[in-house]
């Protein structure tokens, strides 16, 4: 891991996680799908580098766009690796660039990590295009 | 009040053990659904969670937007069908079939995923099996980048390692060994012996060792060349994580199944997410020789080109037939962006961010509810579903039959 004036390096890693599924099933994309998808799990070591509490409020950014999510500690996650659920946050800072390869990188997602004091990124922020009027 | 059974189309599991009270238009009860089916099949009872009729957001009839979805659909030069991953088998042939007739492009959410496995399988260049057979005779079961507990959560105990019927004489354990490679600590790799964990984007690093001739060692690629070739029948079950870290390339996947199966039995069962993506799939291919990203403008013809991220990134459509698929929720907003301008028509069960930015909904029934047909199961078994209340939907099949009417 890597802390500099821009922030710490992290490597996203998005997986499925059902309870975020059913929350928006049951309910689309309201505060139980927001609060099973604003985070990023991270080692306790990063967490410390960046100056945060559990739960503290990170700024994620990559070439693609920025979101601010919760950040949490994960003992079983590396340094350099954030744990992201696949939602429309971790879809935010994903790219799709053919020359690099056939599919967006939604997967793994290098990014740069800022502690923030800005609210978590609120849903409507993140939606590609606007509800049609 | 009686209960009544069904089949889930919640997952590409296709759970056909399930029981439900029904009672005019409550679900009372519902009985061996996962929390993910139970989830899918009650929203399917929330009016708020229901697609309706619109046209630019602004609330209409059936019929309006039926009309209209014609229009836009006849008069654009170049139009592109999309999804149809949880849609029937008969609704899928109809969708091929209006795609033919405009001269359109189809393409499903396999272009992005596992859609290269699946012609592999198609096509007789990867071995495969039925998850029946694979219950009752594979000893060695590998999930690869898939993590079931959350994304197909009754799979280990229907058809796999829960269902294994080769007990060991002094337990319960059953005579199968339960793998997988991943990139982190999960529920399913808590239960495997061995778990091979390896770096994010790992993968082809990982088999490049294997068919470099590893051996050997307790963690690693040497490790795993070992534990599959001691098998007498191994089954790899790879996810959309594999096809993500293998950029959708999975030549020397398959060069290392061809390698093993040189020493025991290969199988593999890729872990699709839609309900009938392997169907979807498999009826393309019937028809064309491809499983997604086909053109049929002019003579037929099949590319990356035609696939949804390229055309959405050369903002080639000018209008767009989504059907029970949700790419604004999957895919990165930044190429979703393209689509401003285009005209897009969906045909959805609920509302999702792809119905909320479409210029024409027409909202369908739930296939295995509201809705009869067919589907097939991720190993490719037809599953046939029954419709076990009257909505007031009309199905996705019945919609594209009056779209097609309308588009002339």
């Amino acid at each position: 891991m890597n802390m500099t004036a821009e922030g710490v390096s992290l490597v996203l890693v998005t997986y499925r996680d059902i309870y975020q599924g059913v929350a928006e099933q049951r309910e689309g994309l309201g505060e139980a799908y927001r609060s099973r998808s604003a985070i990023v799990r991270v080692s306790p070591t990063d967490l410390k580098k960046l100056g945060l509490k559990d739960g503290g409020r990170v700024e994620l950014k990559t070439r693609s766009g920025s979101v601010v999510v919760a950040a949490k500690a994960d003992p079983a996650c590396p340094e350099g690796i954030g744990y992201m659920p696949a939602s429309l946050y971790s879809n935010r800072l994903a790219s799709y660039d053919p020359s690099v390869s056939k599919l967006p990188n939604l997967k793994r997602i290098e990014s740069k990590a800022v502690p923030s004091e800005r609210a978590i990124t609120p849903i409507s922020d993140l939606l590609a295009r606007k509800k049609v009027a | 009040m009686s209960s009544q059974s069904l089949v889930c189309t919640g997952c590409s599991c296709l759970c056909d053990d399930l029981r439900a009270e029904v009672a005019g238009t409550s679900l009372c009860r519902i009985e061996n659904a996962c929390a993910k089916g139970t989830a899918y099949l009650r929203s399917a009872f929330d009016p708020k969670r229901r697609a309706s009729s619109s046209i630019r957001g602004r609330p209409v009839s059936l019929d309006e937007a039926l009309t209209e979805a014609a229009r836009l659909l006849s008069r654009a030069k170049n139009q592109l069908v999309f999804g149809l991953e949880s849609a029937t088998l008969e609704a899928q042939a109809v969708a091929i079939e209006l795609a033919h007739h405009i001269g359109g492009a189809i393409d499903g959410a396999s272009s992005f995923s596992c859609g290269t496995i699946i012609q592999s399988l198609l096509s007789g260049d990867l071995p495969t099996v039925s998850l029946a057979e694979a219950k009752d005779k594979a000893d060695l079961l590998i999930y690869w980048g898939s993590n079931p507990p959350h994304t197909h959560p009754r799979h280990l105990s229907r058809f796999t390692y829960y269902a294994y019927t080769d007990y060991d004489p002094a337990g319960w354990y059953p005579r199968v060994t339960l793998s997988c490679v991943e990139v982190r600590n999960t529920e399913l790799s808590s239960m495997c012996r061995p778990a091979f964990k390896i770096k994010p984007g790992g993968d082809k690093d990982f088999i490049d060792a294997i068919l470099q001739g590893a051996s050997g060692g307790s963690d690693g690629p040497g490790a795993f060349a070992d534990m599959v070739k001691k098998s007498r029948f191994c089954v790899i079950f790879p996810g959309p994580s594999l096809a993500h870290s293998l950029g959708g390339d999975f030549t020397a996947f398959r060069e290392m199944v061809r390698r093993f199966g040189e020493e025991t039995r290969m199988a593999v069962i890729p872990m699709v997410a839609g309900a009938n993506q392997r169907g979807f799939n498999q009826s393309l291919y019937q028809q064309t020789g491809y499983v997604d990203q086909v053109s049929f403008a002019g003579r037929l013809s099949h590319g990356w080109e035609f696939s949804f991220l390229e055309q959405v990134r050369k903002r080639v459509p000018e209008c767009v037939l989504i059907i029970g698929s949700d790419p604004f929720s999957a895919l990165p907003p930044e190429l979703i962006a393209n689509l401003e301008g285009v005209n897009i028509i969906c045909l959805d069960c609920f509302t999702t961010p792809t119905t909320d930015a479409a210029t024409v909904v027409i909202p369908t029934s739930l296939p295995g509810l509201e809705d009869g047909g067919s589907m097939l199961r991720m190993d490719g078994d037809k599953v046939v579903l029954t419709e076990l209340i009257k909505g007031e939907y009309l199905t996705a099949e019945g919609v594209l039959k009056r779209l097609a009417e309308g588009v002339g």
